[in-house]
Order: C-alpha cells, then sequence, then structure tokens
C-alpha cells in the first residue's frame, strides 16, 4: 500500500515541480509541497524510507481537519512554517533585537552569558559537548547511545525504522502528521539490558541543531531492566521567531526498565506549543512523567502512557502556570491494557491575571485489564477573578475487577492560611508565595536540585506583583 | 392523557393550578412568557435547540402547574401519565412555576406494560422563586424495548431551592439531562441520581449545575450499579461564572461494576471563572468490597443475598428521599430482581 501511496505522490510532485517554478516566491501561499519535503530530505542525506514516510506524512497533513476542541488556534499562520523550515525565516543575529522581557528572564534565573545567547538563538552555540565529554565516555563503556536523532537515523538506522513513528503514528492527529513531514533534530537514546544509567540524559544539550527546537523527535529505548532519566527542555525561556512547536517524544520501556522523564517547558509567550508525547510499557516496567508548563500562548500537552505489559506501572505528576494571556491545556493519557496495571495521576494547576488553566485527562482501562488501579488527582489553585480553571477527565472502563478514584478541587489561596501566616509575622505577599510555593512543591522535589531551584526562582519571579 | 380523577380526589391540594396546556386554559403568550425565560437562559446552542424545538410541541401531552405565593403542599403531587395509551411515541412537556415561599413535592414514574416499544420524549421546566423549594422525584423504569429521552431545565432564584432525585432503571436505551441554573444569591440545587444498568441497556446520563449568583450551593451525587453488558456515560458538569462568589459546588459518582463486558464512561468536569468558590469533584469505580461480601457470607447469606444488601445499603440513603413509601418500596424491590 505505502508503495502506491508513494507512486501517487511522485506523480503529484511531478506536476507541482513544472508549475510551481515560475512563482516560486509564492510560495507560502501554497504550503507545503512534496517538492519541498524531498528537499528537506535530500538535503539531510536521509535514506528513502524516510523520504517515503515524510512524504506519506505531509499528505495525512493535507487531508487532515485541524482538531475541533481544545485551543483556539486559529491565530497560528501555518504558512510561516514553510518559511521557517527552508530557513526563510528572519533569524535573530542581534542580542539587542531580543525582546526586554525574555533578558530579564534569563538574568534574574541567572543564566550564564554565553547560554543566554544561545538560548536565544542568537549567539554561537554554547558548547555542550565539552561539558559532556566525561559524561560520553563513561555512557559508551555501558553501551548507551546517546546522540542527535539525525545521526541516529544514519548510525543506527535499524532501531530508528523500527521505533520511528510506530507509537505516534503521522495519521494521529494533523501536527503529527506535520510533525511527520519536516521534523528535525531531537534526541535518541538506547539503553541496553540491564544498564542503569545514573546520571540524568539531558536535552537541553542537545537543541543544536536547527529546527532542534521546533519539530524536534525524541526516541528513547530502554532494554529490560534498565534504569535511566531523561531530562527535556530547560527552565529558561527559549526564544523563537517562529511560533509552532509541534515535536513528538517517543518512548519504548521495555520490560522491568524504569524511565523518568522531566519537562520544564517556558516557550516564550508567542508559542504554540502542540506536543505530542507517548510510552509504552512492558511487563513490570514503569514510565514516569514530571511535567512543568510554564511558557507559550497555548499548550496543548497530553503525556500518554500504554501500560502493554502486565505490572506495568504509569505516574504523572504535572505543574501548569497560566498567567496573563495564556491558554495551557494539559493533562496526562493512560491506557490500561494489560493486567495488574496502576497508574497514577497527580496534577496541579495555578492561574493568574486572566491566565487559562485546563486539566483535561483520560483514563482508560481495556476489558483484559483486570486488577487494573488508579488515581488521580487534580487540583487548581485560582489566584485572582479575572482568571480560568478547568478540569475535564475523562474515565473509560470496560471491565469490573478494577479500583478507579479520582479526585479534583478548585479554589483559591485560603483566607485561613493566609491569616495564620501574617499572624506569624509574614508579610501577606510572602504568605501567599509560601502557599503557591507548597502547591507546587510535589512537583519540585521529583526535579534535579538545579532544575527545582530554577522552578522555585521562576515561581518567585511569576508571582512577583501580581500578588497581594 | 394526564389522569386528572387524581386530582380530584384530593382536596390537600387546594389553589394549587393545574392545568393541562393542551386544554388552552393559559394562554399562548402567556405561555410564551414563561418559555422564554427558559429560552434565553444559556448561550449553550445545543440547549437552546432542544428547547426550540420541544416548545413547538406542547400539543400532546403537558401540565401547567403552579403554586401560589406561600402555599406549601407537603402532599407529593404525582404527575401520573398513562403511557401505555399513548401511540409508539410519547411526548410529555411539563411547566412548573413555585412562587415565592411556596414549597411543591413532584412525583413522576415513567413505565409501560412489557409488551410495547415506546419512545419517551420529555421536557420538564421548572422556575423556583424567592424562598421556593421544590422536590422533584422521577422515576424511569420502562420495558427493555422502550427508549428514554428527558430534559430538565430549572432556574433557581433567591434563596430558592431545587432537589432533584432521578433513579433510572428501565428502557434499552436512555439520555437524561438535569440542567440547573442557579440564579441568583443563596441558590441551590441538589441532584441525587440512582441507575442500575443490566442486561443491554444503555444510558447516557448529563448533569450539569450552573452558578451564577453568590452564595450558591449544589450538590451533584450519583451511584450506579452495572452488569451485563450494560454501558453507561456519566457526565457532570459544574460551572463557575464570574461572579458567582463564595459558591460552593461537589459532584460525586460512585459506581459499581459487576461484569466484565460492562462499559462505563464518566466525564466529571469543573469549569471555574471565579476564585471565590470551592469545587470538588470525586469519582471511583470498582467491585463491591470483598471484605463486606466475604463478611456476610460467612453469616449465612449466600453470595446473591449478600451482593443485594450492599447494594441496597448504597442505594439507601437515596432511596428513603422518596416520599411515597409504595413506590420505594417497589423501586427497590425492582433493584432486587435485577441482581437475581
Amino acid at each position: 500500500m505505502s508503495e502506491n501511496q508513494v507512486n501517487l505522490n511522485e506523480i503529484d510532485r511531478s506536476i507541482h515541480d513544472s508549475k510551481n517554478d515560475s512563482d516560486y516566491s509564492n510560495r507560502s501561499k501554497i504550503g507545503l509541497t512534496p517538492k519541498i519535503i524531498r528537499e528537506i530530505s535530500e538535503e539531510k542525506n536521509e535514506p528513502e524510507w524516510m523520504t517515503d514516510f515524510r512524504l506519506k506524512s505531509l499528505d495525512i497533513y493535507q487531508n487532515k481537519p485541524l482538531p475541533d476542541w481544545g485551543a483556539d488556534i486559529s491565530d497560528l499562520n501555518m504558512d510561516e512554517i514553510l518559511t521557517y523550515i527552508k530557513g526563510e525565516a528572519d533569524i535573530q543575529n542581534d542580542w539587542e533585537e531580543v525582546p526586554e522581557d525574555i533578558k530579564n528572564t534569563f538574568d534574574s534565573l541567572g543564566i550564564p552569558e554565553a547560554e543566554k545567547e544561545s538560548l536565544a538563538g542568537v549567539g554561537a552555540q554554547y558548547d555542550s559537548e565539552v561539558v559532556y565529554q566525561n559524561l560520553k565516555e563513561e555512557l559508551v563503556e555501558q553501551g548507551v547511545i546517546f546522540m542527535d536523532m539525525e545521526r541516529a537515523l544514519k548510525e543506527h538506522e535499524d532501531i530508528v525504522k523500527e521505533h520511528f513513528m510506530q507509537l505516534v503514528p503521522p495519521d494521529d492527529h494533523k501536527f503529527a502528521a506535520l510533525h511527520g513531514a519536516v521534523w528535525s533534530g531531537g534526541s535518541f537514546v538506547y539503553v541496553p539490558e540491564n544498564v542503569e544509567v545514573d546520571i540524568p540524559l539531558q536535552s537541553y544539550f542537545r537543541l543544536n541543531a536547527a529546527g532542534a527546537g521546533q519539530f524536534e523527535h525524541t526516541l528513547i529505548i530502554l532494554g529490560k531492566n534498565s534504569k535511566a532519566h531523561f531530562i527535556e527542555g530547560c527552565s529558561a525561556p527559549k526564544y523563537s521567531v517562529n511560533n509552532l512547536h509541534a515535536g513528538t517524544v517517543e518512548l519504548f520501556v521495555k520490560e522491568g526498565a524504569e524511565l523518568r522523564y522531566s519537562t520544564i517547558e517556558n516557550w516564550s509567550k508567542n508559542m504554540y506549543n502542540l506536543n505530542t508525547k507517548r510510552a509504552i510499557v512492558e511487563k513490570d516496567g514503569l514510565i514516569e512523567w514530571v511535567s512543568g508548563s510554564f511558557g507559550s500562548k497555548v499548550s496543548m500537552l497530553y503525556p500518554m502512557s500504554i501500560l502493554k505489559g502486565r505490572g506495568a506501572r504509569a505516574e504523572y505528576t504535572g505543574i501548569t502556570f497560566a498567567a496573563e494571556g495564556q491558554y495551557l491545556d494539559t493533562g496526562a493519557k493512560v491506557v490500561h491494557a494489560a493486567p495488574h496495571t496502576s497508574s497514577n495521576i497527580n496534577a496541579r494547576s495555578i492561574a493568574k491575571d486572566g491566565g487559562h488553566a485546563y486539566y483535561r485527562g483520560l483514563l482508560k482501562v481495556n476489558d483484559s485489564a483486570d486488577h487494573a488501579k488508579s488515581t488521580v488527582s487534580c487540583e487548581s489553585l485560582m489566584l485572582d477573578n479575572e482568571s480560568k480553571s478547568d478540569t475535564v477527565p475523562v474515565m473509560d472502563l470496560n471491565t469490573d475487577d478494577i479500583d478507579i478514584g479520582h479526585e479534583a478541587k478548585v479554589g483559591r489561596i485560603s483566607e485561613e492560611a493566609i491569616f495564620y501566616l501574617m499572624s506569624r509575622g509574614i508579610s501577606e505577599e510572602e504568605a501567599k508565595a509560601m502557599i503557591v510555593r507548597g502547591f507546587v512543591e510535589p512537583i519540585a522535589k521529583e526535579l534535579p536540585l538545579e532544575y527545582a531551584v530554577e522552578l522555585n526562582n521562576l515561581i518567585n519571579l511569576e508571582l512577583e506583583g501580581s500578588i497581594g | 392523557m394526564y389522569r386528572k380523577e387524581y386530582l380530584e380526589k384530593k382536596s390537600i391540594f387546594e389553589d394549587l393550578i393545574v392545568e393541562e396546556v393542551a386544554d388552552g386554559n393559559i394562554s399562548e403568550s402567556d405561555l410564551k412568557k414563561i418559555t422564554e425565560k427558559f429560552a434565553n437562559i444559556d448561550k449553550n446552542k445545543e440547549l437552546k435547540d432542544i428547547i426550540d424545538e420541544k416548545s413547538k410541541d406542547f400539543s400532546e401531552n403537558g401540565i401547567y402547574i403552579k403554586a401560589p405565593a406561600g402555599k406549601k403542599y407537603e402532599t407529593p403531587f404525582e404527575l401520573d401519565y398513562n403511557i401505555n395509551s399513548a401511540k409508539k411515541e410519547f411526548n410529555d412537556n411539563n411547566l412548573v412555576i413555585a412562587e415565592k415561599g411556596s414549597e411543591l413535592n413532584l412525583v413522576v414514574d415513567y413505565k409501560n406494560d412489557d409488551k410495547k416499544e415506546t419512545i419517551h420524549k420529555g421536557l420538564t421546566r421548572i422556575l423556583v422563586k424567592e424562598n421556593a423549594v421544590v422536590n422533584f422525584i422521577k422515576i424511569q423504569r420502562m420495558n427493555d424495548k422502550s427508549k428514554n429521552y428527558d430534559s430538565n431545565l430549572a432556574i433557581v432564584e433567591n434563596n430558592g431551592e431545587m432537589n432533584w432525585i432521578t433513579v433510572e432503571l428501565g428502557a434499552k436505551e436512555t439520555t437524561t439531562s438535569n440542567f440547573n441554573l442557579l440564579k441568583s444569591a443563596g441558590s441551590k440545587s441538589d441532584i441525587k441520581s440512582i441507575y442500575f444498568g443490566d442486561g443491554e441497556r444503555k444510558l447516557d446520563l448529563n448533569y450539569t449545575v450552573k452558578h451564577f449568583g453568590r452564595h450558591s450551593k449544589s450538590e451533584i451525587e450519583s451511584r450506579g450499579v452495572l452488569k451485563d453488558k450494560a454501558k453507561k456515560i456519566f457526565r457532570g458538569n459544574l460551572h463557575f461564572k464570574k461572579e458567582a462568589k463564595a459558591a460552593d459546588g461537589s459532584e460525586k459518582e460512585h459506581v459499581l461494576l459487576m461484569d466484565k463486558r460492562v462499559e462505563s464512561d464518566s466525564i466529571p468536569a469543573l469549569f471555574t471563572e471565579e476564585d471565590n468558590v470551592q469545587g470538588e469533584h470525586a469519582v471511583s469505580a470498582g467491585q463491591i468490597d470483598e471484605n463486606s461480601l466475604f463478611y456476610l457470607m460467612s453469616r449465612g447469606f449466600t453470595e446473591v443475598e449478600a451482593k443485594k444488601l450492599l447494594v441496597e445499603a448504597a442505594f439507601n440513603p437515596i432511596f428513603d428521599k422518596i416520599p411515597l413509601n409504595d413506590l420505594k418500596g417497589s423501586v427497590m424491590n425492582e433493584v432486587k430482581r435485577k441482581l437475581e
């Protein structure tokens, strides 16, 4: 079937080739074409199956409607994606042109000078390779592969081919299809059987390739009984002129393996963050998601865990902080597809200054998942009267011998608590900040120390002036 | 098809206005004035469409009930419809107005005989004015061939109280919605729902409360049992609109799953635009507690008997609120029979 598909595309392409040549400059109105996709693939020197895969995804992308639920993404200019992909967008070359608020945030967070420029996408790349040199040797000795996706596609083609977009197929949704067509950069991690990686692997050092921050593909495979912790993103806002992020994360957790996947995401506030993350967990394996969403204009992000093997487990701990002008639609999805699987979801959200925090979750228990256990807990905190907070958890249960519990609460900071703290000599502002910090503590304590500190700074920064 | 004799026998309903809408005793313009209130209660398009379509349909069955100010009717008033006499479709369209400080107890029991396939489409609108109380008990136990589509809307004004008890035991397919608008300060609504899904029954239950008024209060509590190949969707929507200060709302759902083949979906949603509120929801699902079952069986009960006892224990707090003892007994027996 895929062969037929490819042939069709090839015919299409030739039509476009001859017709589009003349109005080359107007291409952004036409959108993505198979020709452009081919060019991207050729530039990257990719194997043919990947080119075909991109073309197939493009076809799906062009035929799929935008989702009719969730965030309003009508402002999103899809044509700009093209200019970006072709490297025609005006890449900021001047530190002076980076918006003031982003610079200030860097300063408040204590980001080193060299790194700042790299994060803002204006300076030379922060040389992470040096930092990683020692670590890398150690990893290589253990047989761990940790490299960027594009290199992995060449050096470990078989593994990539076997797993690439199998968990998040391009026909999953429109942006998954787009990702399939134009993906670029990202991390590839392979941990062999019985290997425990002690040091967290950080993608932060990997956001180097062009477009890596936009359509990056992360593929992690954990062999039997192995262990790893992967950290994606960083708490400093990453500034980009392009405003769509449609990355994909695919995690394969084999028997008895344990993977922790942490994300602290703080995209600049013009970003549409439409990321897809999915994990499949085999027998007795464990996936732990730690997720903090602070940035972006619009986020729609629902990390999904498929518990495929008996006794597989999933944990999700997430915090969403929606401030002025932000609509953050986040949540967790869990599919119990085997007996004795368990999941634990703990989601918290804070809304302030007219921000809109939305929890949207799914818990599905298949008919084969007897003795499944799940607890879901959502708490929302509203810091003022301008903001909105919604909670929509969906539960779909298809067997009887299970134990499911769900709880959610919404409210503001209790006056009694503030009064108590104030009676102890703490100012009102500080009292409120303390309570908010306490509220996010379950997340903070899951993070490595330096990230927890940054998270704290971030919260202080967000609360500054808005509380009290 | 409304049994008027019922009312004539009872002098306790003195002053209560009860009219069959089709009789034409209330003028169309009056009716329009009242129903418009409901048509404009929400910008939710879907809801408006349901109302618009249904409001045209006053022709067949429909009662207009109005309790005068300050009058309290403790004896339950039964909306006693004879569904069996209907053709394939049975429609009812009820309008209830509880004037200031009045109190009304209403009971409706939708049931038909075993042979006929009936489609019931119902709409009930209730206006609860200042300090008035309306308790409405809705029981649906139509036969397994029938279908049930029932919409209920209530607007509650200052310190008014709208209490629902809904019991869903019958019909092949049942879709019910219950929408309460807590319009002004101190208004309250309470929805207690019981359902029993067995065989191939499909239940679609929608409960919505919108808090507009300050200090408004609401509760949704749903308890159910699913066995055989029954399917259920529970949707609970709790909205806190801006300025609904110090509003307090909660929703709870507990479902007992008694068969591998059941399907149970729950979507308990919270929508909040106001910070000074308390909202919470809780859902739990699972089997009958094994320890309790084991204990009862160790005391000589058979498994079926023990299950009956435990389900009865789960349902009784809600059943106890049904004011008519005969009705309560017969509904409880029906539940027990389903467990055999």
